[in-house]
């Protein structure tokens, strides 16, 4: 498993060009504002990069990329705690506890709490691909449809904790949710719910949806509030709370465990990746917790949940893409045509040929992972002074912010009008108690679970028991799911059980 | 747009064309006085990361060398390069903005399924270096050796084995000349449809699917996991083991290119400006004959091939035509 | 039963349900119309349906009993109410014109526009701060993303 000719061959490549290192610094610097910037993808901020690393030597050029892809990755969870904007897909499930706590005037620890378990999300990932590099790769690439479907369907048991208070609702702007994303193309190639419109054949525009359904529509419901906190005296930046949310973590740690291993796992699916498993990591932190009720009203643990599997998953795709040689997306399809500039082609006589290098690049991002703690501090230090913006400021800044990064993600103005119709969509079913959130899942996951249920259906021919017999990977993730959800059960009986002994009639 | 818009649009371009320059070419040495005498657009109608999007930013330091003038890369996807190709179009003809594509199979889908607004009349293309194949593969260690051995199989029941492919692809048109070769019942084949031809092949590659038809150049990196059964060409590819599709179906085998990619004009620039139309060309061929852009390109496996214009078109033409007759099967499966 | 005179209409939730419930007929229909193989309905026919039967569950919440709990929207004035679709008109102006119009005037006006909607009184500050941060947003996004933003002025 562990080599330790590699392992000492991959110091010696680390130490043999010391001003690699000073690269480190300006990628996760790079990363971090690109990342905060609502629209700009961890893919676009690695593209901007590639063509400044032509002329670097290879390590200088890897270890630059690598940390940008480490920046963005947290970046975008600071628009998500305090503005409740998910810039990317993967940050969606941080904004569930993480903008509630920063109303709340909890921002400070809630930055924390997110920064902290990014970078252990991050080292706990890169220590699995360490360890685990050659097993987890193999078994990547035997996922059939109904396995994914399973996962699919797993992300979907979010929307019964996220219903709230009218339960029909809930179902219904998850139902709505999924019938959205499933606009355009399928994979058999029917064209449904176009419109005639070209840019919807893609499907609906999923991040700039997110943005308005999630964001914007937040802001107009803000508009009659002078300020994000209305506690004059809670709107303070604390480097101290800062602090206390890093320590606050690690009372968590089986959160981040878990949030970590789901984090890998799903990262390693290509196409895959963070933007479903910080949904799950969340989806089963609530499910396994005491107080679930307390989940989208500020725990600190569901931020916990959502960022260590969403940077944990940098690991696993970076295991996919060295196991394998294959782009689980946009980010990893960048770093393989850095590779391939300085004649490397990944593969699975990549790893084989090459241990020092694949050692010598988790080392560099187990530095990357700790140097975030530093800098990610200073960053989110002074990010958190937009809770101190007046509204009338902060509203129509960053109306025009989201705005141009739906533009910017689509590179048209099908951006912009997309994110306009959910932000009104967004804005009316928060008034008339539908969960916004529970559509923005059922629009992530759309997509996933049709084009899966369909290819279940292809390679099934339609008998889809005696297909799943044969599936008993499938079976083991149905399992799973069905022993959470019956734990689940025991433990709410218990709970009440234990209440009502307690509480006498 | 007025050209009032257009000339701040190239300005704001320019420096972000500069920007890109100072960032990749060190040293930009021509003279500025004629065609052409400022940045380069190049558009790419598909995403960051994608085969053309890299062919068009490992190419771009070469060509603008011969051009002496930076290029700026315009990403514009979606819509099965529809919305790219949409773009190019609306673009002033004055060869300021050029096009990086996969010509087939895109541009016939966007005429014959998308009711595009373009026709193939529209474009000129200089030179289409990558030229690709459909690829019939299957897992490393799946039972079937050869193309026989699958053949036979769904000869005997057309539903025996689980085929993985795209939607509306060149691989579909193939699949359907194969059965109908050999006599297979094509409505009866048990086809499991991918939304890109990356997923189609890791699901050969992991014995998801029992075989599967997809571009065969993406399978180099997966070459130790899959067993490649019939290269849908006249010729052997990438040192592909087994058949060919003249082994199988004989001398008159008919056969669809898979992807067409490389660089395309505007036709209307032909008429409208020659010297660029004759600039622009030239530039394209001198770079892809430049020795060190071959070996840079090599090292990524990117095509470089030089076709030229005649034959890149001539090559279009029959994919589009083939495309055509097999509408029906571009429609939805 | 005589709930009759107790009821009333949350009109607002009404034109909500209805736009959902139209939505999803039109896009069921739309699809049927395309293909009624499975590879197509697969998902979208029955869930259509499950999202149908939903609504009409959530119906009598439409006309709730005028003594039953209150609905989420309490306490608003129309004053408010005004505000909110002021700035959603705002943000559709913009969303259409910024390609027309170039993304520095659409941005500028929305700017100024939303900042007084959001109530600053000062026009010099409103100014100042909307050209300020439009110019900052137009070079920091143009810099870094792959195509440039349509611009008429900058």
């Amino acid at each position: 498993m562990i080599e330790l000719d590699a392992v000492s061959a991959a110091f010696a490549l680390l130490s043999s060009d010391l001003s690699a290192w000073l690269y480190l610094l300006p990628g996760l610097v790079i990363g971090l504002v690109f990342g905060a910037m609502p629209g700009i993808s961890i893919t676009m901020a690695m593209a901007f990069a590639l063509p400044a690393t032509l002329y670097m030597d290879f390590l200088p050029a890897i270890i630059f990329l690598t940390a940008i892809y480490t920046g963005a990755g947290f970046g975008g969870s600071v628009p998500a705690v305090l503005m409740n904007i998910p810039g990317t897909s993967s940050a969606v499930a941080t904004t569930f506890d993480g903008y509630p706590m920063a109303r709340a005037g909890r921002h400070n620890e809630a930055l924390g709490v997110a920064l902290a378990s990014s970078v252990l999300g991050c080292l706990g990932s890169y220590l699995m691909l360490f360890l685990l590099i050659g097993p987890v790769s193999g078994l990547v690439l035997k996922l059939g449809p109904l396995e994914m479907f399973a996962v699919a369907i797993w992300g979907m048991l979010l929307l019964g904790s996220l219903a709230g208070t009218y339960l029909a609702r809930g179902l219904l702007a998850g139902a709505f949710g999924v019938l959205l994303g499933t606009v355009g193309f399928n994979s058999a190639g029917f064209i449904r719910g176009t419109m005639g419109i070209p840019w919807l054949l893609d499907g609906v525009p999923q991040i700039p949806a997110m943005m308005g359904l999630l964001a914007a529509s937040q802001l107009i419901g803000l508009v009659n509030t002078t300020y994000l906190i209305t506690d004059e005296s809670a709107r303070k930046i604390s480097f101290g709370k800062t602090l206390s949310g890093i320590r606050l973590t690690f009372r968590f740690p089986w959160v981040i465990m878990r949030g970590s291993i789901i984090g890998v796992l799903i990262g390693a699916i290509p196409g895959v990746g963070s933007s479903i498993s910080n949904l799950l990591s969340y989806s089963e932190t609530r499910r396994n917790s005491d107080d679930p009720d307390s989940f989208g009203k500020g725990n600190p643990a569901g931020v916990i949940a959502a960022e260590a599997a969403n940077s944990s998953s940098e690991g696993g795709a970076m295991g996919t893409m060295l196991a394998l040689g294959i782009p689980g997306g946009g980010a990893t399809a960048i770093l393989l045509a850095a590779f391939a500039m300085h004649n490397i082609v990944g593969g699975p006589s990549f790893i084989a040929n090459n241990k020092d290098i694949v050692y010598a690049l988790i080392f560099s991002n187990f530095a990357q992972a700790v140097l975030l703690l530093f800098v990610g501090l200073g960053f989110v230090y002074v990010a958190s002074y937009i809770v101190r913006v007046p509204l009338h400021y902060l509203i129509p800044s960053v109306l025009v912010v989201s705005n141009f990064g739906a533009y910017a993600i689509e590179g048209s103005a099908a951006g912009p009008i997309t994110l306009w119709v959910f932000a009104i969509l967004g804005w009316a079913m928060l008034r008339y108690g539908y969960p916004v959130a529970a559509a923005v899942v059922g629009l992530l996951l759309g997509g996933l679970l049709e084009s899966n249920l369909l290819r279940t259906y292809q390679i099934s021919g339609g008998d889809y028991v005696d297909y799943a017999v044969q599936r008993p990977g499938a079976l083991i993730i149905f399992a799973l799911m069905l022993g959470s959800i019956a734990l689940q059960a025991v433990s709410k009986r218990r709970r009440a059980s234990k209440l009502s002994a307690g509480k006498p009639e | 747009m007025t050209s009032r818009l257009s000339r701040r649009h190239m300005l704001q371009l320019a420096s972000a064309g500069v920007a890109a320059a100072a960032m990749t070419t060190p040293s930009l040495l021509r003279a500025q006085d004629s065609f052409p005498n400022r940045p380069i657009n190049v558009v790419v109608p598909f995403d960051t990361g994608g085969y053309n999007d890299r062919l068009a930013r490992a190419f771009a330091p070469f060509l603008q060398e011969e051009l002496g003038q930076p290029l700026t890369i315009i990403n514009r996807g979606g819509a099965g390069a529809l919305l790219g190709h949409m773009f190019f179009m609306q673009q002033p003809a004055d060869g300021y903005t050029i096009l990086c594509t996969s010509a087939a199979p895109y541009l016939p889908l966007n005429i014959l399924t998308q009711d595009a607004t373009f026709s193939y009349d529209d474009f000129y293309m200089v030179n289409l270096p990558s030229q690709d194949y459909t690829l019939l593969a299957t897992s490393a260690d799946s039972d079937l050796q050869t193309i026989d051995d699958v053949i036979a199989r769904l000869k005997e029941d057309p539903g025996s084995l689980s085929i993985g492919i795209q939607a509306a692809s060149a691989d579909l048109v193939n699949l359907s000349i194969l059965a109908d070769a050999n006599d297979i019942d094509f409505d009866a084949l048990r086809m499991v449809t991918y939304d890109g031809g990356g997923p189609a092949r890791n699901a050969v590659a992991g014995g998801v699917v029992d075989i599967g038809l997809v571009g065969g150049e993406g399978f180099l990196p997966l070459r130790e996991q899959i067993r490649p059964l019939l290269t849908f060409d006249r010729r052997q590819r990438d040192d592909w083991e087994g058949a060919i599709v003249t082994d199988v179906m004989g001398e008159d085998a008919r056969v669809v290119v898979g992807s067409q990619r490389g660089w395309g004009l505007h036709a209307t620039l032909q008429e409208n400006n020659p010297e660029a139309f004759r600039i622009l060309s030239e530039a394209i061929e001198a770079a892809s004959k430049n020795p060190e852009a071959i070996a840079a390109l090599e090292a990524q496996q990117l095509a470089t091939e030089w076709y030229g214009p005649e034959e890149s078109n001539k090559m279009l033409a029959e994919t589009a035509e083939v495309m055509e007759q097999y509408l029906h099967l571009l429609q939805g499966q | 039963m005589s709930s009759k005179p107790r009821r009333k209409v949350v009109w607002g939730h009404l034109v909500l349900l209805s736009v959902i419930v139209v939505t999803v007929i039109a896009y069921l229909l739309d699809a049927r119309g395309v293909s009624t193989l499975p590879t197509n309905l697969l998902l979208i026919q029955p869930l259509s349906i499950f999202a149908l039967i939903l609504a009409a569950f959530i119906l009598p919440g439409v006309f709730p009993r005028k003594d039953a709990a209150k609905e989420p929207v309490a306490g608003e004035t129309r004053l408010e109410l005004m505000r909110c679709l002021a700035l959603i008109a705002a943000l559709g102006l913009l969303a259409f014109t910024l390609e027309r119009i170039g993304f520095d005037v659409a941005t500028f006006l929305f700017m100024v526009a939303t900042m007084a909607i959001c109530g600053e009184r000062r026009w010099w500050v409103n100014i100042g701060f909307s050209a300020l941060f439009t110019i900052l947003l137009i070079y920091g996004y143009g810099t870094i993303t792959p195509f440039p933003f349509p611009l008429t002025v900058l």
